[in-house]
């Protein structure tokens, strides 16, 4: 069977939408429905938007005669993750006015408003666009939302390694000028050599693509988890150049073999900013040429690179790049957290870093931490920053506004909350799940604060609680949240079960395994008791529950 | 009385007859005798074969898909298909189908999408037969998992051990499906085409019991379903009320009519109030009735008009002022001296007047049931909100309740002939007469192009029978769909905006023949829709003011303008 014949139907949609705009313009005149036209709906990811509906109401709906409740999630393209304030008075406003209203941070730091209607779809987009912001290529098959390392204290030289993420986002932004016709309006283009993209062609990748940037000795943006991650090298506070690590990955499918969560695999140094990007691109372009495009399930760099090998890759890159990689430069991670509450950089600017659980920005019973927000950046004085774990540091204020802002975080008890949190709390994370997400088989955020409270009553029984774990959780084996590098891990089999994973290291350089399989919550907690039971009795000083597991032999590492 | 030979024709016929084909050559000659039969034609293809009936089981889009296709296709070979999501199935049904396709996927373990799980079950658990159905089933599915196309297997196994007769055995698809699709439906039609002789059809039903003329037959409607169409969150409750009656004659665009029950909590306290005993005869216009009956069943008892308030006055010589009132409230505020002063007040109560509902099914498409449309009437009365006798009565019905009801014949909304393209404004409940049109002309593959306009509050929550319309306009049924929802956008937009937007098309469409019908609220709706036709009458033909009246004036002689409006 010739390759044309057996592309998948994704790719044929990509090929045929003629750089990407397929028919979303007459889509969103289909009155009739809530929907977009089936192939748009794989067209569209590539705007930075998904269709989704609310699952909970499906079947009470369609009694009722009437179609699934259709609605859009729009994701911001935000390398980094940073936002001025009048960016972030901009998304409350919009999210306000045309979504549910919360507004989701992100596992890739950025930020998702959920809830917009089709005809609400361009309005929002214009709104963004005055604010600066855009949707382009944060989901489909293409370079995603650029990773880096959130937090200024990390590091003297933290803004120079930051610039990067910008660099990054822009060489590989598509050169399609189909966002700014559909939702901007923009007059259509009729030469189309105008919009010639050498990189991505008319195909794009394969699937998605992933960038992170790590400054050691914090993993926070889990380098190892993306296509191309890039480790820091600074030495006497000047940046030396990265490592780069390739082929990383989390997604499976639950009862496909063939799949499999992959940490990425140094294979170098890059000692200069050309040699840095120029490595970045031809990673990707081998990738365009050698990605599966008949089995999404297997198309991420990670199945290129072990069906091809490290070694034929790197020969493959120095062909293109025409030099070779430097061997890597030794590094050393140690944590992978967030700096909560006040902290200070090398210029003494100061950092506020908010919790915020799941990454949902929206003022509950417990916390108007929305409306603490808009207060802040209405103040001027501090812009923000999202880290990947879902968490905003309200960041670069100078000390004479420090106390301004203090006042505020003090006034809606944003600093309680997050002093009050247990730390296992503050390390966990979860996807979206139900009820909007397709793929969700459990639930994930919904649920997950509720069983953390659980879980804490366990930790506390052993005096655990102020044991950093790290505990993540989905709705499906997609990995959305990371769980395969966490310590602890729920990834959902069905409705109420999930297979519990554990043994991954804290620094998210091991992979977890499989511990029990498809268990309801009392199994959960039950396991979980029995393992801190141990754990507490029998750790070595300073050894981590992941590693605990390991050495026990729950689990092979 | 026949000769030998064609005795011998005859008898080979019949022996070699289903009962269903007896009875339509019973119908059939009968229909000849009486003159009835004008037009005889050769039904195309081989509908002959009878209905088929194509479900599918969707989590990600794709068996809608492919099950919309093969429906589309079928329609434009002139077969009568319906179809439907098995989360919109009536499962009762089942029975009666002809020829069942379903097409369903298989979820990660093997189970089936969560729209389909009921339908899953209920052939699963329930005892009940499906001799007289032929089936096949249409497996969607992905090879990477290893219950591949389990659900399918499932069903087509039990559908088998129920008693169906398999038209084609399984067809199971990998993601590529679409060949496979096509070639396994290929083989259904080819198969029901082999097997079927293709016999000639009246065009005009064969009335098939003796249904006099000029007397209101009453028929027994046991309801079947009743749910509110409107979503959470609506202003509005509009029920889609389901009653099974079998042999009903009616044609899409009559009514029926129903004496609406009073609630059994206001007959009882009036009953309480008056302190009497609730079998008691009592005689109201020459019958008896007990006073429970009469109170529940017969009376007017709400809203009671002035004329019957100063009858009231009268009888317990008061005064009270003439404003609408209830029966309550008037023995409760001016109280009856004794038994013999209710029974009067009894005996001068108004009869219950029935109300006039517009039909929403086709007996081609849902035969043996009566559908209809009921929004819930909510009103203020002396600055309290009263809900209607009858819509209250209605709404709140449920399964296995019956009523009376007897039709009302509307000689002057009625469908065109099968080939002429017709124009359907029914926004709100207006909405009813065209979803029997609609079924009727998708049921009989009727040739004509028909075109929809609708209208409510709010897309969202208020789209009337969204799922049915976009079935038949994704089949093809409906050419053109326009929708106007007033509270989705600032300012309000009605079906007369859209009337005067798509006015050269629609100037168009009555230029070439079209038949336009407007059903639904009198005032402000069809005032408004009357004046935008005008208006793209008289933008579109160039002609004068007055003429274009004239115009208006001819197509409503020509029997091709009709309102249903209320």
């Amino acid at each position: 069977m010739s390759e044309k014949n057996s592309l998948s139907n994704i790719e044929k949609i990509k090929q045929a939408s003629d750089n990407l705009r397929g028919t979303i313009r007459e889509s969103l005149h289909d009155a009739i429905t809530g929907a977009i036209r089936e192939d748009d709906q794989a067209v569209i990811k590539f705007h930075g938007m998904y269709q989704q509906d609310d699952r909970d109401r499906r079947e009470e709906r369609a009694a009722k005669k009437l179609d699934r409740l259709y609605s859009f999630m729009i994701r911001l393209r935000l390398p980094g993750g940073f936002v001025t304030p009048e960016q972030w008075i901009a998304v409350h406003d919009i999210a306000g006015e045309n979504s549910t209203g919360v507004i989701k941070i992100t596992t890739r730091q950025t930020l998702q408003l959920h809830g917009i209607i089709k005809s609400k779809i361009k309005p929002t987009i214009q709104a963004f666009s005055e604010a600066k912001l855009d949707s382009i290529a944060t989901c489909g098959d293409i370079n995603r939302n650029v990773l880096c390392s959130s937090h200024p204290k990390q590091s003297p030289i933290h803004k120079q390694v930051f610039a990067y993420a910008d660099k990054i986002s822009e060489m590989l932004m598509p050169k399609t000028k189909a966002y700014y016709e559909i939702w901007l309006d923009e007059e259509k283009l009729f030469d189309k050599k105008e919009e010639e993209d050498l990189l991505y062609q008319d195909r794009y990748l394969p699937r998605k693509f992933k960038i992170g940037i790590a400054i050691p000795p914090n993993n926070d943006v889990d380098v190892f988890a993306n296509d191309v991650g890039l480790i820091a090298v600074i030495e006497n506070e000047q940046l030396k150049g990265f490592n780069i690590a390739i082929g990383g990955g989390l997604s499976t499918t639950h009862g496909n073999a063939e799949t499999y969560a992959r940490l990425a695999t140094v294979i170098g140094f890059a000692d200069s900013e050309e040699k840095t990007l120029k490595t970045i691109y031809e990673i990707a372009t081998i990738q365009r040429d050698y990605g599966n495009r008949s089995d999404r399930k297997l198309a991420r760099l990670k199945y290129t690179l072990d069906k091809y090998g490290v070694e034929w890759f790197t020969k493959e890159l120095e062909k293109r790049t025409g030099f070779a990689l430097a061997p890597a430069i030794d590094y050393i991670f140690t944590d992978r957290i967030d700096y909560y509450g006040w902290q200070q950089n090398a210029e003494g600017l100061w950092y506020y870093t908010v919790f915020v659980e799941n990454g949902r920005i929206l003022d509950d019973e417990t916390v108007a931490l929305k409306s603490a927000l808009l207060e802040v950046a209405k103040a001027g004085k501090a812009n923000f920053r999202f880290t990947c774990n879902q968490n905003v540091i309200i960041s670069d204020v100078k000390k004479t506004d420090k106390k301004i802002i203090n006042d505020v975080l003090e006034r809606f008890k944003i600093i309680s909350h997050t002093e009050a949190t247990s730390i296992v709390r503050k390390n966990s994370m979860a996807c979206v799940a139900f009820p909007t997400c397709p793929l969700a088989l459990a639930e994930a955020q919904r649920y997950l604060p509720s069983l953390i409270t659980k879980i804490e009553s366990i930790l506390e029984k052993y005096q655990l609680l102020d044991d950093g774990i790290i505990i993540r959780m989905t709705g499906c084996p997609n990995g959305c949240a990371r769980p395969y590098v966490a310590e602890i891990a729920f990834v959902g089999t069905g409705p109420g079960r999930y297979n519990l994973h554990v043994g991954g290291d804290r620094i998210g350089a091991r992979l977890n395994k499989i511990y029990r399989e498809n268990i309801d919550e009392a199994e959960i907690l039950q396991s979980l008791d029995g393992l801190f039971k141990v754990y507490a009795a029998d750790r070595y000083a300073d050894e981590t529950f992941g590693d605990f597991c390991v050495r026990q032999k729950w689990v092979t590492a | 009385m026949l000769t030998e030979p064609k005795l011998k024709i005859l008898l080979n016929l019949i022996k070699g007859s289903g009962k269903e084909e007896l009875i339509w050559m019973n119908g059939y000659i009968s229909g000849i005798i009486n003159g009835d039969v004008s037009v005889v034609e050769q039904k195309p293809v081989n509908s002959g074969s009878g209905k088929i009936t194509i479900v599918y089981g969707t989590e990600t889009g794709n068996s809608k898909r492919v099950a919309t296709d093969l429906a589309t296709k079928a329609k434009k070979n002139k077969l009568i298909v319906k179809l439907a999501s098995l989360d919109q199935y009536r499962l009762t049904d089942l029975t009666k189908e002809e020829n069942l396709l379903v097409v369903i996927s298989t979820q990660g373990d093997g189970e089936p999408p969560v729209a389909a799980q009921k339908f899953y079950d209920h052939i699963h658990h329930n005892g009940f037969r499906l001799d007289n159905v032929k089936y096949s089933v249409l497996a969607l599915g992905d090879t990477s998992y290893p219950l591949f196309c389990k659900t399918g297997e499932d069903v087509d196994a039990q559908l088998q051990t129920l008693g169906g007769k398999r038209i084609v055995p399984i067809q199971k698809c990998d993601l590529d499906y679409d060949t496979d699709a096509e070639t396994w439906f290929n083989q259904v039609l080819q198969t029901l085409n082999d097997t079927v002789v293709d016999a000639p059809v009246i065009v005009k039903p064969v009335p098939q019991t003796g249904v006099k003329l000029n007397t209101k037959k009453i028929y027994t409607g046991t309801v079947l379903s009743n749910i509110n169409l409107n979503d959470r969150g609506s202003e509005k409750e509009t029920w889609h009320i389901e009653l099974a009656a079998e042999d009903v004659d009616y044609l899409p665009g009559d009514s029926i009519g129903i004496v609406p029950e009073n609630t059994l909590a206001t007959v009882n306290a009036i009953i309480a109030l008056a302190k009497i005993n609730k079998d008691n005869p009592v005689k109201h216009k020459e019958v008896e009735y007990t006073v429970f009956d009469l109170l529940k069943k017969k009376a007017n008892i709400q809203f009671l008009h002035e004329r019957v308030i100063k009858k009231y006055a009268a009888i317990v010589q008061q005064d009270i002022p003439e404003i609408k009132m209830d029966l309550f409230d008037l023995l409760n505020i001016y109280p009856v001296k004794d038994d013999l002063q209710f029974a009067e007040v009894l005996e001068m109560l108004p009869t219950q007047s029935p109300r006039i509902y517009t039909i929403a099914s086709s007996n081609a498409a849902h035969s043996g049931e009566v559908h209809l449309t009921v929004e819930k009437d909510v009103f203020v009365v002396n600055e309290e909100n009263k809900i209607g006798v009858c819509s209250d009565y209605l709404t709140q019905l449920t399964g296995d309740a019956t009523f009376e009801f007897f039709v009302q014949k509307n000689k002057r909304f009625k469908l065109p002939a099968a080939d002429k393209d017709i124009i359907m404004i029914g926004p709100g409940t207006g909405i009813a007469a065209f979803r029997s049109f609609i079924s009727e002309r998708d049921a009989t593959a009727a040739t004509g192009k028909n075109w929809l306009f609708f209208g409510e509050e709010h897309f969202a929550s208020d789209f009337l029978y969204q799922t049915e319309i976009q079935n038949w306009f994704e089949t093809g049924v409906l050419s053109k769909v326009s929708l106007a929802f007033s509270k989705d956008t600032p300012g309000g937009v009605f079906v007369a905006h859209k009337i005067i937007e798509n006015g050269k098309e629609l100037y168009e469409w009555i230029q070439s023949g079209a038949f336009v019908y407007v059903c639904g609220e009198k005032t402000p709706m069809s005032v408004e829709v009357e004046k935008a036709l005008l208006q793209v009458i008289e933008t579109y033909s160039g002609l004068s003011a007055s003429a274009a009246l004239a115009y208006f004036e001819q197509l409503k002689a020509e029997g091709r303008y009709s309102k249903d409006v209320y």
